[in-house]
């Protein structure tokens, strides 16, 4: 390659620095706030980007419900909708990886319903809002509404699709030799998929698994439409502290943003490399 | 015919192959296990449930519903929504209820500013990435981490920053009384740039995918022959990413249209409806008004109109991927 010039290189540098600091201005703001007590949550007096009086209280309010010096208390602290969030998640992530694994499987390897690919991603195109009438009438039905399993159900089929294509993109990079191999030499179908194929496509398989848990962490509105109070999710329950609270919660807002933000962060930059094949359903590859 | 005789050979030696120990079981479940079509039905069953018992039978009942008056305040159970058939009156109605169709104009003015907006800047960010240089992994996890943050935890944010008392307003030297989420013209503003700020680096992860794809030796037969870097972006990266830039832009817009997390969190779709999209607006008509037939109605047409341009949209990509 040819190497560029020392300034163009300085440009380039610039650029990007100037694009890290507009990424780190509105996080940075609310990553700080969470620490500040509440004197520094406005620029009333003076603005502060980093708390002259570092506090943990705003952690201690949403965890405990009431803090030193706090003249409100919360009747509802935050571990009721972080269990309900890492509950519901989980279990949508495990539903919908199980299948989609098991289908796309089935697709690529026995050319079973060949029309299914396209059926799944179907599912993905619509605002789920345009749907959710008959989804609620029949979750009252079922007495689905507000419990763990009626929001892990819905989580595990809005993110099948996701599940389903990626796992596909997987399963064809498997060279279906090695499966010919193991067959000829005495293996069950079932035998060949869950001893040989399986194992291979394991680190694919845990991508997968972040990348669908990513995506039902993130949900907002289907826990907003499905649960009331008992399984409320994380994000749900930030919306419940303004109405609550009557005045704005800035700090334990942020308190309760950072610890929300902080899983599919994590995840997302652990599955870096395969993002691309899982958000364009294995349309690219990296 | 290799799968014929290989299941064949399954069917002699069973699981023994494997391992010497495990004892030949007959039945069910292990005729099953040796038929690769049979298993595969078993293996397809679970997706086909869900989207029998998610897709299509809600489909179909929300297409009954639509055709009733049904609210769920009615005491009637929803399979004798029947007894208020309006013979498409829902229809009608949606054709000329101008909330709905402001609401649509609105999502469609965040659309495209937000979604050209970001397509510009991630086809920037991917251009100064495309070649190697010291710090690249680090500023490249820095600037995907927006898309990762829970959106509604990004409304949260830009509720923060576009505070009167915030820290845009103090940044920039503008008093406190400079509102943004609740000023008629500034409100879509702040949604249309948090909008951005999250999903920007999306465009860039796909766009600097795709122009990694670009054949490096072609570039550098360009550059030997004197082409200029504008040139060589404009004449062999740009045609080449075609399909992906294809891609990416019918995914953002297909995702911008339900934008609903960020300005939900942000305005609450105000001040008055100057930010209520789409999705906004159904969730006020189905909680604040309760008229589920209706939101029924809409919900069926939004999802038959996206469908047909999501699909005409992929087919185009993929068949520019293709050729």
């Amino acid at each position: 390659m040819v190497r560029p010039s020392p300034g163009a290189l300085a440009l380039k540098y610039a650029l990007i620095l100037f694009a890290c600091a507009i990424v780190a201005y509105p996080l940075l703001w609310m990553v700080t706030m969470a620490f500040k007590p509440y004197p520094e949550w406005t620029t009333g007096t003076g603005m502060t980007w980093f708390p002259k009086n570092p506090t943990l209280q705003n952690f201690e309010f949403i965890f405990f419900g009431h803090a030193k010096g706090a003249v409100v208390s919360l009747d509802r602290t935050i571990v009721g909708p972080l269990i309900a969030s890492i509950v519901t998640s989980v279990c949508g992530t495990a539903l919908a990886v199980v299948a989609g694994t098991l289908s796309s499987y089935a697709v690529v390897r026995y050319g079973i319903l060949s029309g299914l690919p396209l059926q799944v991603l179907q599912l993905r195109l619509f605002p789920p809002l345009a749907v959710m009438i008959p989804i609620m009438v029949m979750w009252a039905f079922l007495g689905a509404g507000d419990t763990w399993w009626g929001l892990s159900l819905i989580y595990g089929i809005v993110t099948l699709p996701f599940a389903f294509w990626l796992m596909k993109t997987f399963f064809e990079e498997v060279p279906i030799e090695i499966e010919d191999a193991a067959r000829v030499s005495g293996c069950s179908h079932w035998r060949v998929f869950y001893r040989i194929t399986l194992p291979i496509v394991a680190p694919g398989l845990a991508t997968c698994a972040l990348f669908v848990f990513i995506m039902n962490w993130s949900d907002y509105l289907l826990a907003l439409m499905l649960t009331q109070k008992n399984w409320m999710t994380l994000p749900v329950y930030m919306s419940t502290l303004t109405s609550a609270m009557g005045g704005q919660m800035y700090g334990v807002k942020s308190a309760l943003g950072l610890i929300a933000a902080i899983p599919p962060v994590v995840f997302g930059l652990l599955i870096q490399k395969h993002l691309v094949r899982g958000l364009t359903f294995g349309a690219l590859k990296q | 015919m290799t799968d014929i005789i290989s299941t064949r050979v399954a069917d002699v030696s069973g699981d023994e192959a494997m391992d010497g120990k495990a004892p030949l079981r007959r039945g069910y479940w292990s005729a099953v296990a040796r038929d690769g079509r049979r298993l595969g039905k078993w293996f397809v069953a679970p997706t086909v449930i869900l989207l029998l018992f998610i897709v299509v039978f809600p489909l179909a009942m929300q297409l009954y519903l639509s055709f009733t008056w049904w609210t769920p305040l009615d005491g009637v159970r929803w399979y004798r929504a029947f007894e208020s058939f309006n013979a498409g009156d829902n229809y009608a109605r949606l054709a000329v209820d101008s909330a709905l169709w402001s609401a649509i104009w609105r999502t469609l003015v965040i659309m495209v500013f937000a979604v050209p907006a970001q397509f510009l800047l991630g086809l920037g960010l991917a251009y100064l990435f495309v070649d190697q240089f010291p710090g690249r992994k680090f500023f490249y996890s820095v600037l995907l981490t927006p898309m990762m943050i829970v959106p509604a935890v990004v409304g949260l944010m830009f509720f923060l920053v576009f505070q009167g008392t915030g820290p845009f307003n103090h940044t920039f030297g503008l008093p406190a009384s400079f509102t943004w989420l609740t000023d008629v013209h500034r409100a879509m503003l702040s949604v249309i740039i948090a909008d951005t700020w999250q999903w920007t680096p999306l465009m860039f992860l796909i766009l600097l995918s795709g122009m990694l794809a670009v054949p490096p030796d072609q570039l550098l037969a360009a550059r030997l022959l004197g082409g200029s870097s504008w040139q060589n972006f404009r004449k062999i990266i740009l045609p080449r990413m075609k399909p992906v830039i294809a891609i990416a832009l019918v995914l953002r817009s297909v995702e911008c249209f339900k934008i609903f997390d960020l300005n939900f969190v942000m305005t609450k779709g105000g001040p008055g409806v100057e930010t209520e999209t789409v999705s906004l607006y159904l969730y006020k008509k189905t909680f604040a008004d309760l008229d589920w037939a209706y939101v029924g109605a809409i919900g069926l047409v939004i999802l038959f109109v996206l469908s047909a341009i999501a699909a005409s949209g992929l087919a185009f990509a993929s068949k520019k991927a293709k050729g």
